[in-house]
């Protein structure tokens, strides 16, 4: 009863700016109500939008040569990186996804693996041969063959060439004879920092 | 008739009100009338419709995937009626409409006619030229050639350097962590869908607001005021009339808008560059090295947009308003600096061929780098010109798989064999044309027949020679190795790469037999040719004779190499001396020979001779004898026991195993033997 007796009292209090505010309520209510109708499609479209950011990736670990084709004379050796890529909806199998170049100093037996893309703005690194220098053709970023800016933080590469992890695989051919694969982990890191951050 | 007309716009205007909006929108007062200067606004909105028009109709045609836009582009550009001017008048067009909002920018900005109450509508038309530059920014990836590509390459790896959410801005843009369909289908999105909707959205806006208030008269005002209809719209019709028309005009100058090669994402395009507008970032960037880059890419660029956006607030004051101006000043004026600057630098050198020597440059390390970078960037420039002429007769001789354009230059030995040459072959093999006509064939063609032919014969065939058409691709470019250590493979298993075999000072030169360290200079076939020549008794004559004979035999292993060249004479007599050629090779040749011997002497050829001593001359040079060489020089069809260093690139049957892969042995193989895709082969009669 005192229930009912205090919310007539309201509403007879309130009578005298009903208008207003009940129509401020209204279109508070519409305004919500409206634009909770769209969160629908909105969501529907971001979320599916954002999915690129929760996909993860795992570096391939891709055989790029025998190392009978790394002479251990301290050159560098350049060779393409294949392996299977898959592209939304399009399935790619051994394709060219990147390239390294291959030292291998004398007496070593695991060459270093140089991934060919510029940490700089990444485009592709090539190697001249008089000069003894990588050099990228973009914005003149040049490397020695141990990967270092040739002048170091004046360089516009903000970090020295990225190396990649080698493995060695010794494999029985038929014949008797053994082959040795080598094998990269092919990370594609991210340009224009100082530190190392893999795309994915 | 005319009553009608007048009871249909009745009608119309009782249910719309489109009288009231038409006279609302033509006739509104130009304070001091009509005047050229006020053409600058309508003009972009001409620019703009040009570009909505030209758009939805490349967009039929268009289709974002990374097998098919590359492909649809081409198939507007080279197949389609008038495709390359539709898409040549919307590539200029987006040029001119930022020429045109740089110069209805400064008018604004020189008038001051962002002053209260324009501020908004000031800020409006700034958002409106961010749309225009992102509109470019997406439109130029589009076509997804490797211009395209790997300009947007750069711009989208500086994003991801944007602090905090760079990484994730370049994700979602880019849509993954690589570019690729989705990359298409996203800027597509952006390009066709949300950038346009925003600019008509915001342009309305701008266009309201500026009725609202009214445009910035000149001051003073001399005229008394006119209406928009028609004064002012002749005038701004005029001026549409003038840049779509320049447009046309540079679009048929031009043959329309450029395509490159499909883009390809293991192989970078050194020459990519911005679009000519953004250029002046690019060369700006080059100030900032390493970890200053964001000040280059985002901070600096950052805080000018900041500034242009404060301008209205800045300029209420006279000298706030000089400093909008001077600001504005060095805007243009910087750009325009930096915009020559980057176009000096790459042009440096002048030509792809130029040498630092030849430049006339102070000799400082400076100088030398520049010239290089610049060399650098015209070489790349060349090649990928080249590339793309190459890939797109490739199109149109022999159509698109369905796997995209860039298979037609992964397949293409011409494209790939020089490339596949230098990595696998060239530290050893030279591959030049030789004085001696190795290279022309016409001329050798000729000296080849010389002996054989009756004087009439000979005048026909120098006729069919002389009326010969030389295809593009005729023959590939040299790739020289000043020291090689193993033979020239220049127009390998061609005729007179035969016959060199069998003249005594070719097979003794550096480019056979005779290089540098080999191990066959005292071997048997160079002691056999060189006999065959020097130890003549009846001298010259039969000297003759054993020419005669030497060239059947090159005839005859020229056939066997099943040479891919058209140029095979098919006429009885040639046919009869290649038979000629092939009984001297199993025999016959001892007749002619002082010393008594034939090739199958030493050499295989089909049923007679053995295996062991020489290579197999069954097949010579043929396809598959060369693909089986490379596999494993030292075979027993090959060089069992006298192979001279060459490595045996693939002689596995599993190919992981082996250095060349079967697909590039075949590349290689077609490249050598010159036996490629010429789309004009035409030999004319």
């Amino acid at each position: 009863m005192a229930k009912k007796n205090k919310s007539k009292k309201m509403s007879e209090s309130a009578a005298a700016t009903e208008t207003s505010s009940g129509a401020d309520r209204r279109s508070f209510v519409a305004i919500v109500a409206g634009g909770l109708a769209m969160m629908g499609p909105i969501g529907a479209g971001v979320w599916s939008f954002l999915s690129p950011l929760f996909r993860k990736s795992s570096p391939p670990e891709v055989r790029v040569a025998l190392l009978d084709q790394v002479p251990a004379d301290g050159r560098p050796y350049f060779f393409p990186v294949v392996s299977d890529r898959k592209d939304a909806w399009t399935q790619y199998s051994q394709q060219k996804v990147g390239a390294v170049y291959l030292i291998r100093q004398p007496g070593e037996e695991i060459p270093t693996a140089f991934t060919a893309k510029c940490p700089h703005a990444g485009c592709s690194i090539g190697y001249s041969a008089d000069e003894e220098k990588f050099k990228c053709p973009c914005h003149t970023s040049a490397f020695a063959l141990d990967g270092k800016r040739v002048n170091g933080d004046e360089e516009v590469s903000p970090r020295d060439m990225d190396t990649l992890e080698v493995k060695l695989n010794p494999i029985e051919v038929a014949d008797g004879e053994s082959v040795t694969e080598v094998l990269v982990t092919f990370v594609d890191y991210q340009t224009g920092h100082k530190e190392k951050h893999p795309t994915s | 008739m005319k009553k009608l007309a007048t009871g249909v716009v009745d009608w119309l205007d009782s249910r719309t009100g489109i009288k009231g909006i038409l006279h609302e929108a033509l006739y509104e007062r130009v304070p001091g009338g009509a005047r050229w200067r006020y053409v600058w606004g309508s003009a972009l909105v001409v620019a703009f419709m040009t570009q909505v028009i030209t758009g939805i109709f490349l967009w039929m045609a268009y289709s974002p995937s990374t097998q098919t836009a590359w492909e649809s582009v081409y198939f507007i550009q080279h197949e389609m009626n008038g495709g390359w001017f539709l898409r040549g008048v919307h590539h200029y067009m987006s040029s001119m409409m930022v020429v045109l909002l740089a110069i209805h920018f400064a008018q604004v900005v020189w008038d001051g006619a962002y002053r209260a109450p324009r501020e908004l509508n000031f800020v409006l038309g700034l958002i409106l030229m961010l749309i225009v530059l992102g509109l470019s920014l997406t439109g130029y990836l589009l076509p997804w050639d490797q211009k395209g590509y790997w300009a947007t390459n750069v711009g989208t790896e500086l994003a991801s350097q944007a602090p905090v959410a760079g990484g994730a801005i370049k994700k979602l843009a880019i849509g993954g962590s690589s570019y690729g369909h989705h990359t298409l289908t996203r800027f597509f999105a952006l390009h066709a869908g949300i950038l346009p909707g925003s600019l008509v959205a915001f342009l309305a806006l701008h266009l309201w607001l500026f009725r609202r208030h009214g445009l910035t008269p000149k001051q003073p005002i001399k005229n008394p005021d006119a209406m928009f209809w028609p004064d002012q719209m002749l005038k701004d019709c005029v001026a549409a009339l003038g840049i779509v028309g320049a447009v046309l005009v540079v679009t048929v100058y031009t043959q329309g808008a450029e395509l490159t090669a499909p883009a390809d994402p293991a192989n970078n395009y050194a020459a990519a560059r911005p679009e000519w507008y953004f250029l002046f970032l690019f060369q700006f960037l080059k100030w900032f090295p390493g970890e200053l880059e964001i000040w280059g890419a985002f901070v600096i660029p950052g805080l000018i947009v900041a500034y242009m956006f404060l301008m209205p607030w800045i300029g209420r004051t006279k000298p706030g308003h000089v400093l909008n101006v001077l600001v504005l000043a060095v805007l243009l004026g910087g750009s325009a600096w930096l915009t020559v600057a980057a176009v000096q630098e790459d042009t440096l050198a002048g030509s792809p061929d130029a040498t630092f020597e030849e430049s006339g440059l102070a000799d400082t390390e400076a100088n030398r780098n520049a010239f290089a970078a610049s060399l650098d960037f015209l070489k790349a420039k060349r090649d990928a010109h080249f590339e793309a002429e190459r890939v797109v007769d490739l199109a149109k001789a022999v159509g698109i798989p369905p796997t995209g354009g860039l298979a037609l230059v992964y397949d293409d030995p011409y494209l790939q064999g020089p490339k596949l040459f230098k990595q696998h072959c060239a530290s050893c093999h030279n591959y030049e044309p030789l004085g001696n006509g190795l290279g022309d064939y016409a001329e050798q063609l000729k000296e080849a027949f010389r002996p054989f032919l009756t004087s009439e014969e000979q005048s026909e065939y120098e006729q069919k020679l002389n009326n010969l058409k030389y295809p593009k691709y005729f023959r590939a470019d040299a790739i020289i190795n000043p020291a090689p250590t193993a033979p020239n493979l220049y127009g390998i298993s061609n005729g007179t790469w035969m016959s060199a075999w069998l003249d005594p000072k070719l097979i003794a030169s550096k480019h056979l037999l005779g290089y540098e360290g080999s191990p066959f200079v005292d071997g048997d076939m160079m002691t056999f040719v060189v006999e065959a020549h020097e130890n003549d008794p009846n001298n010259e004559n039969l000297d003759d004779d054993v020419d005669v004979a030497f060239r059947k035999i090159s005839r005859a292993l020229m056939e066997e190499a099943d040479f891919p060249n058209y140029l095979l004479d098919d006429s009885e007599a040639s046919k009869s001396f290649r038979e000629e050629g092939r009984e001297l090779i199993i025999g016959g040749l001892a007749d002619v020979l002082d010393s008594g011997m034939s090739c199958v002497d030493c050499h295989k050829f089909h049923d007679e001779g053995d295996l062991g001593s020489a290579p197999d001359l069954t097949g010579y040079m043929s396809r598959q004898w060369l693909i089986d060489f490379i596999r494993n020089p030292a075979d027993d069809r090959f060089y069992p026991d006298t192979n001279d260093r060459m490595p045996a690139f693939a002689p596995h049957d599993n190919e992981q195993l082996n250095q060349l892969d079967d697909k590039t042995l075949g590349l290689i193989v077609d490249w050598l033997r010159g036996d490629w895709v010429r789309p004009e082969d035409t030999v004319e009669d």
